[in-house]
């Protein structure tokens, strides 16, 4: 009795130890947590100290940027806007819903071209121009580095005449959207600009092995997917539409989302992009790391027998 | 061969800290501030395969000679178009050394002998192929980020400025990047902005900068976190002799005042010699020297230059080379391992008209320029 007595008391002394173990861990990962994000914080704000410290040191000469920028932006789509307007709409999408297509194009691009300070939209430049090699000795992880370059003051015209853009064409819908549709957007917005990002990665690969050659081919990938995802697709033939959606995904950096939110696909097409989104992610992920192992086991050699092309 | 003797010789001593280190026999003399061993780093690359002499020139007429090599070029020229051979280029070959703390190591070689490799692995930018890499017992490839903040890399050929921020923008960004406290920082700016006499570029943009005044501003930020081990890689590259001569003061000065260990490439073994204590030699990724500069010169025959003043005439000096001579100064080199000094004095002193005589070491760099050709002779 008295052994099973101390047992017990052995156990709960055990158990009491285990817990309070497992209460300072959880703690301790909170407190990290915490500081991780006021950290985080920290960085992005002195990168938007030193993007407001360009800002002002020649508004005149910036404000021209921006406005250029923007004017810029809704040039580059009103063409098709116009097509939409005088023929009353593409393809089963009417005129407002083309330019709600257009915006969230714009609004996709638009965020990443901030969030880009680094360089972190285009990695085959920082590959191939050897400025991984002032990132190795950073203190800080590589994804952490990547993402906190950004330009809210300078880099933020296309987002904004974006969010313009979208906000006009929800106006003028005949569409009445549901109170969860705001998140839907969201949601929808942050998959396409994954799927945007991990094309620029995946191909920015090859960078790791051909750096002068494959310098530039994010911006090639990036650009060429921006042009092509202003066209509407409905009423495409499949053998465009497909190839647009899979191997070329500029589709879905627009299009599809649009129809998503719109209503006007089915419930398992719903999942698509998302679906895609993973898929292209993991791809992206498995071959930059062969790439980087690549890299750190052989280094980069600008000056490879590329002929005149090195 | 004496050179791979006295290099394996102090790999084998290289080895017995490490014994010392890890505890086995427990004798812990002084603590072994980092340690580099680095077994055969491979780097490939593919190159256009050329032949020579490919064509055996026989009796044939020159009719016949040239139509044959006129086939066998045109077949090399189309198998080299698709067909490049790939060859392994070995960039640092079973290489291994040991520096103390607060040591100041000169690490000095040819081109393309193995310098920046090794920096680069020290570094964390490259893996070694085999072997092993620790940096204040750190591994650089798997605690990069925790390394990073107690060490201080800087490649002379390359700014961590930003380029249109000026030069205290950059050091903000460093304080945050760093993650910096703010005591340590306003102590260490105050610091090389004295030392390296920055007050007057701290406002200004890093593009606008000279390149020695770009170098200072580097170096200064750089210091900032307060590194406990600075890579330095061809720091005094283009600097003129002010501005290569304040960076050199600077070093010496943190290396005695704070104790921080530094490890310097350069290519100007005299800055070599006047920084370092202590200087590594590698040539053809092997490491083949590891001693101190005097223990160099003696390898290559213990060279002295010395000049005599005479009324005009020519002394005649057995086994001394005239280097040249104008108006009575003649500059001579011995080689004292051949010609002992007691000899050549008593020479000197029966000479007739020698006024004054002054000896003094041969310069580094003629001791390297002489060891590098030796070794591409070899």
């Amino acid at each position: 009795m008295v052994d099973n007595n101390e047992e017990r008391a052995f156990c709960g002394r055990k158990k009491s130890h285990k817990s309070q173990e497992f209460r300072e861990r959880k703690e301790t990962r909170g407190k990290k947590v915490f500081n991780g994000a006021k950290r985080y914080i920290e960085l992005l704000r002195i990168y938007a100290k030193m993007d407001l410290a360009s800002l002002m040191r020649d508004r005149a000469f910036m404000a021209i940027v921006i406005t250029a920028d923007i004017i810029s932006n809704i040039s580059s789509i009103s063409g098709i806007f116009l097509l939409a307007w005088k023929f009353g709409g593409i393809g089963g999408m009417d005129r407002f819903e083309v330019l709600f297509m257009l915006a969230y194009g714009n609004i996709v691009m638009g965020f990443l071209n901030m969030m880009g300070g680094c360089n972190a939209l285009f990695p085959s430049r920082i590959i191939g121009r050897g400025q991984w090699e002032h990132m190795f000795i950073m203190p800080l992880p590589y994804a952490v580095q990547l993402t906190v370059g950004i330009f809210p003051f300078t880099g933020s015209s296309s987002l904004l005449s974006g969010i313009a853009m979208l906000w006009a064409a929800v106006y003028h819908m005949e569409t009445v959207l549901p109170w969860w549709w705001l998140g839907m957007l969201l949601f929808q917005l942050f998959i396409s600009m994954v799927i945007v990002v991990a094309a620029s990665y995946l191909f920015s690969s090859l960078a790791f092995y051909a750096p002068v050659q494959c310098e530039e081919i994010s911006s090639t990938v990036i650009y060429s997917m921006d042009h092509t995802r202003n066209f509407p697709l409905s009423g495409m033939p499949l053998y465009i539409r497909y190839p647009l959606l899979t191997i070329f995904p500029a589709g879905l950096m627009a299009w599809f989302p649009t129809m998503i939110l719109l209503g006007k696909t089915t419930t398992p097409e719903n999942f698509y992009p998302a679906i895609f989104a993973l898929l292209i992610s993991f791809a992206s992920a498995y071959f930059f790391r062969k790439g980087f192992g690549y890299y750190v086991k052989k280094g980069i050699n600008r000056y490879v027998s590329g002929g005149h092309r090195s | 061969m004496f050179q791979a003797d006295i290099a394996r010789e102090n790999i084998m001593e290289g080895n017995s800290m490490e014994r010392k280190m890890s505890g086995e026999g427990k004798i812990f003399q002084g603590e072994v501030q980092f340690a580099v061993k680095v077994d055969s780093l491979n780097k490939s690359f593919t190159r256009w395969q050329r032949k020579e002499n490919i064509l055996q020139e026989g009796n044939n007429s020159a009719k016949e000679n040239n139509s044959q090599r006129k086939r066998i070029f045109g077949k090399e020229k189309i198998k080299n178009i698709f067909r490049q051979e790939k060859k392994t280029v070995t960039a640092l070959d079973n290489v291994s050394f040991r520096v103390r703390r607060g040591e100041f190591v000169a690490y000095a070689g040819p081109n393309g002998a193995g310098k920046s490799t090794t920096m680069k692995l020290l570094s964390g930018i490259l893996k070694p192929t085999a072997g092993s890499v620790s940096v204040l017992g750190m591994s650089p490839e798997k605690d990069r980020i925790a390394l990073m903040k107690k060490l201080g890399v800087l490649f002379g050929n390359r700014t961590e400025l930003w380029w249109d921020h000026p030069v205290i923008q950059s050091f903000e960004w460093k304080k945050v990047v760093w993650d910096i406290p703010d005591a340590v920082y306003r102590r260490n700016l105050d610091m090389v902005t004295e030392l390296l006499d920055i007050g007057g570029i701290r406002n200004t943009f890093a593009r606008e900068l000279s390149l020695g005044q770009r170098m200072r501003a580097d170096l200064a930020m750089m210091l900032l976190h307060s590194p406990e081990l600075i890579l330095l890689d061809e720091p005094t590259l283009g600097l003129d002799v002010v501005a290569k001569r304040q960076m050199i003061e600077f070093l010496k000065r943190i290396n005695r005042e704070e104790g921080v260990t530094i490890l310097v490439t350069s290519h100007d073994m005299d800055d070599l010699e006047e920084m370092a204590q202590r200087i590594l030699m590698i040539s053809g990724g092997k490491l083949v020297y590891d001693g101190s500069f005097d223990g160099m010169r003696e390898i290559t025959g213990n060279l002295t230059h010395f000049t005599v003043t005479t009324d005009g005439r020519k002394p005649e000096l057995e086994g001394c080379k005239l280097l040249g001579g104008k108006s009575g100064v003649f500059e001579f080199e011995v080689d004292l391992s051949c010609r002992p000094m007691k000899g050549l004095l008593e020479r000197l002193s029966q000479a007739d008209g020698v006024m004054d005589v002054e000896i003094r070491k041969a310069p580094i760099e003629q001791v390297i320029a002489q060891l590098y050709q030796d070794w591409k002779s070899a």
